[in-house]
Order: structure tokens, then C-alpha cells, then sequence
């Protein structure tokens, strides 16, 4: 019984410490949901997008998030942080949207496009007809790189998006864009994430293909 | 031809540096063991008392472990590297002693080298002796090696080996059920043979917790920490099981007996427990240091 209790007090000394030394511990935010989100992530128009997540374990999974955080006015910056299990289940499809936003309405963490709440703000940019006469949005060069932060790529949102963003936005539900475009099947995420997308990190491999592939690299 | 035979000469000299170095050692020796003093200055005759020959011979065996870690770099001119060579042989050397001197204080705080050795012959002394010498020259090259020639990270580590191989020794009467003091008193070989299992065990699971790259002393300090705790919760997992598999009773005089003999005088019962504590140790090695999880997940 003794030895057993010793033994017990062992296993929690190591976890212990480890949790309390191990350097991946150290400086690594958790966010267990959307509303720890504007605990981590403070200052003013703020918009944070889902670039990548990331599970690791083998019984007991942890979990990784990595944010791309734009701020209105300055540059951006790429952040990996710890989630929960149903945070993380919660953001499957979620990849490319952007899921918290802090503004001059205040916080949102409804699911949304990225950069959707700067489209139609006359203080980012305006309506220009394209050469068939459809209005896009266009950011004003000051903020030229947006598109780019934003996951956009030459994607570039037309009037029918901003009223189909305000009309879910007042539904409270959340929005992938007119045909889809964004969350993790939308066609302009997977062009402008592509980390996330590579074929080795989506595909899932049988026993079968596996052992011929190791047997063949190895022997 | 003349580059070959001057490297040639070089390697002699060499050779004849070394064993001059292990001839400085031998008195170093009595600078730790002052009772070994008749051994070291008189002629010695090793059929005479086979106890103090593996005594005295196993520590020559740990020095020359020891000494295997240092190398030659010719590139800098012969004499630089003798020099450098004689500074770290004379340093290794002076704290492998020490180490010794401090392991033995630790485990054998009962019994005299002279009582032992040289009036009884205790070859269960000696074997745990020998024992002692080859696992504290292993963690001790270890250090060495570790210490990128750093006389502070070098001090520091070997503070560290020092703790864990005392603490580590304790943790010996955990794990058998042979009584240490009373079986080394009669002289029993199987409790020197279960000891010598565990503790060469013991020093592999040092050396291979040391033996990693390191970038901050602090840190890495904290990891072998952490690897010794784990170190201990899966080394018990692998003693039970090797037991289980192996269904072994602790002594039955007949088949189908129950276990009686708590003294475990027989030599199997020796080997038995240093063959499990040798195993369990390089096992728990392989699962503490050989398994990568990657860069992301957390360090253990």
C-alpha cells in the first residue's frame, strides 16, 4: 500500500513538474471558447481568422489553433494557441473565417468572412464597377495589402455578399459567402491557406497503402 | 611514406603519454583511499587476494572508460594536445575518484576497505566495488562528454550525476528483497551480483538521460530532472512485467513450492535479480530517451 502511494505521488510530482517546466507550457495561451478569445486578444479593431488547427495526441488529444490577427491600422501577426476539445470540434469548418472581431459596434464571434465587417466602411475603401458594370469592393491603397492578410487573394466581394453578410449577421448565423467561398471547403480559403490544405495533412491512408509505401522505402 | 611514419610515431607516443597518465592515476589513487597505500607502492600479486585484484583492477577498468571519452586533435600541434589531454585526464580523473569515494561513502557506509578487503576477502564487497567503479566511469564520461569543455558546465553536471546516482542507489532496497547489509556481511555473491545488475542498470539510464544536446544549462538540467522521475514510474512498470512474463517465484526448494527462503542465498536468485534490474533499466532507457513526439507536442 505504501509503495503504491509512493508510486501515485511520483506520477504526480513528474506531471506536475513537467506542465510546470515544459518550455511548449511556457508562454502558450489557451483559449477554452470564443469569449476567451477577447481575454488573449486585447486592443482595438481587432479581427481574428482561423488559419490552421492542429491536434497532437494519441488517448488524450490537445489541441492547436493558429490565428492570423489583423488590426485595422497596423500590420499583422500570426499567433498558435491551445483550445479546447469542443472549441476545436466547434471551428471544423470554420478554417479561413474569421471568428472574432472587435470593432467600433464591439465584439462579434459569430462566424463570419474575413474582413467582411470592413466591407461597405467608407473609411477602408468604396464600390467601384468592375468592367461588367458589377460593383466590388475595393480597399483604398493605404490598405492595399488587406486582400492579402485577409486570405482574398484576387477574390473580391460584390454588393450581393455585404447584403447576404448583414442579412446572416442579423440571423445570428454564420456565413461562408455567396457560393461558398470561405470555411474550410470554400474554394477561396483552400487557394489562400494552402498550409492547411496540403494533400499529406488531409489525407487519410489505409493499412494497406501504408505498408506497401513503408515496405518499399525501406527495403 | 614519411607522413605515415610520423603519424605513426606520433600514435606511440601517445600510447606510452596515456599510460603515463593512468601511472599518475595510480597515486592520485591513494590521495582518495589512503589504505590502499601498500597496494599502490608495493609489488602487487594478483593471485594473492582475488578480492583486492578486482578491486583495485576494476578501478583501472572505470579510468580507462573514462579516459576513452577525450580525444586527440593533432591539428593543433602535438604538444598543445598533450597538454590538453593531461589537464582534462588529470581533472576526469580526480573527479571520477571523488565520485567513488562519494558512491561508496553512500552505499557501503557500513563496511571498511580494510575489514573487507584485505582481512576477509569479501568478494561480494568487491564485486559491488567493481560495480561501482564501471557505472560511475560510465556517468562520468557522460559528463565529460557533455561538458564541451566547460570546466563551470562540467562542475555543474557532475554536482547533478552525483545526486542522481546518490539518490539513484537508494532507490536499490525499493526494489529487491535480498537484505543488503546482513547478505554483504556473509559474504553472499548473489546479493553482489543482484547490486552490480542494478546498479550498472542504474548508471545506462544515467548516461543515456545525459547524453542529449543542450543549448541552455538550466534546461537541460530540468530535463534530465524530469527524465530521472519518469524514469522511476516506468522502471518499476517494466520490473513487474518482466516478472509476470517470466513467471519466476522468488525461491521454491522443489517445483510447485511456494516460496520459503528469505535469504536468498543461491547464486540464481543473483543473477536472476540483476539479469531483471539490468533489462528493466535499458528498457525504461529506450521508453524515457528514444521517443520523439514531434515538435509541437509537449516535451515529454
Amino acid at each position: 500500500m505504501q509503495k503504491i502511494l509512493l508510486y501515485l505521488i511520483l506520477i504526480v510530482a513528474y506531471l506536475g513538474l513537467s506542465k510546470g517546466l515544459s518550455p511548449s507550457e511556457i508562454g502558450m495561451d489557451y483559449v477554452p471558447n470564443e469569449r476567451g478569445l477577447a481575454k488573449v486578444f486585447t486592443g482595438e479593431n481587432v479581427s481574428i481568422i482561423l488559419i490552421d488547427m492542429h491536434a497532437t495526441g494519441f488517448l488524450i488529444k490537445t489541441y492547436y489553433q493558429k490565428y492570423r490577427i489583423i488590426h485595422g491600422f497596423q500590420g499583422i501577426e500570426e499567433v498558435i494557441v491551445r483550445t479546447s476539445r469542443d472549441f476545436a470540434s466547434k471551428n471544423r469548418e470554420n478554417v479561413g473565417l474569421s471568428i472574432f472581431r472587435r470593432g467600433d459596434s464591439g465584439e462579434e464571434i459569430l462566424p463570419m468572412p474575413p474582413g467582411a465587417n470592413f466591407i461597405g466602411n467608407r473609411g477602408f475603401g468604396e464600390w467601384r464597377p468592375n468592367k461588367y458594370g458589377v460593383a466590388k469592393w475595393r480597399f483604398y491603397r493605404a490598405y492595399k495589402n488587406l486582400p492579402t492578410y485577409l486570405g482574398w487573394g484576387k477574390w473580391s466581394p460584390d454588393q450581393l455578399f455585404h447584403e447576404e453578410y448583414i442579412a446572416f449577421k442579423e440571423r445570428n448565423q454564420p456565413y461562408f459567402g455567396s457560393n461558398k467561398e470561405f470555411g474550410t471547403k470554400g474554394t477561396v480559403t483552400q487557394k489562400n491557406f494552402p498550409n492547411f490544405f496540403k494533400p499529406e495533412r488531409q489525407k487519410r491512408i489505409d493499412v494497406k497503402t501504408f505498408l506497401l509505401k513503408y515496405f518499399r522505402e525501406n527495403f | 611514406m614519411n607522413e605515415i611514419f610520423d603519424r605513426l610515431i606520433i600514435r606511440i607516443i601517445l600510447v606510452v603519454f596515456v599510460c603515463l597518465v593512468i601511472y599518475i592515476y595510480k597515486y592520485a589513487h591513494m590521495l582518495f583511499y589512503p589504505t590502499v597505500k601498500q597496494q599502490v607502492t608495493k609489488r602487487f600479486y594478483p593471485a594473492e587476494n582475488p578480492a583486492d585484484t578486482l578491486h583495485l583492477f576494476s578501478r583501472m577498468v572505470g579510468f580507462t572508460i573514462i579516459l576513452s571519452s577525450l580525444g586527440f586533435d593533432e591539428s593543433h600541434g602535438i604538444f598543445l594536445t598533450i597538454f590538453h589531454f593531461l589537464v582534462w585526464g588529470i581533472l576526469t580523473s580526480g573527479l571520477y575518484l571523488l565520485s567513488l569515494f562519494i558512491i561508496e561513502s553512500i552505499v557501503l557506509y557500513n563496511f571498511e576497505y580494510k575489514d573487507e578487503i584485505l582481512k576477509r576477502q569479501n568478494m561480494a564487497y568487491a564485486i559491488i566495488c567493481l560495480s561501482h567503479s564501471i557505472s560511475t566511469a560510465f556517468v562520468t564520461k557522460s559528463v565529460v562528454n557533455q561538458s564541451e569543455n566547460s570546466l563551470v558546465i562540467l562542475f555543474i553536471l557532475w554536482l547533478l550525476s552525483m545526486v542522481v546516482l546518490g539518490f539513484g542507489s537508494k532507490y536499490y532496497t525499493f526494489l529487491t528483497k535480498l537484505n543488503f547489509n546482513s547478505l554483504l556481511t556473509q559474504q553472499k555473491t548473489s546479493l553482489a551480483l543482484s547490486y552490480a545488475g542494478f546498479s550498472l542498470g542504474m548508471s545506462w539510464l544515467i548516461s543515456a538521460s545525459f547524453d542529449q544536446e543542450h543549448y541552455d544549462i538550466t534546461m537541460y538540467c530540468v530535463q534530465i530532472f524530469l527524465k530521472m522521475l519518469l524514469a522511476l514510474i516506468i522502471y518499476p512498470l517494466f520490473k513487474i512485467g518482466l516478472d509476470l512474463i517470466f513467471k519466476t517465484y522468488s525461491y521454491a526448494e522443489s517445483p510447485g513450492q511456494a516460496p520459503s527462503d528469505p535469504n536468498q542465498h543461491n547464486w540464481g536468485y543473483g543473477f536472476y535479480e540483476a539479469a531483471l534490474f539490468l533489462s528493466a533499466s535499458i528498457l525504461t532507457s529506450m521508453i524515457v530517451n528514444h521517443i520523439q513526439f514531434g515538435t509541437i507536442y509537449p516535451f515529454f
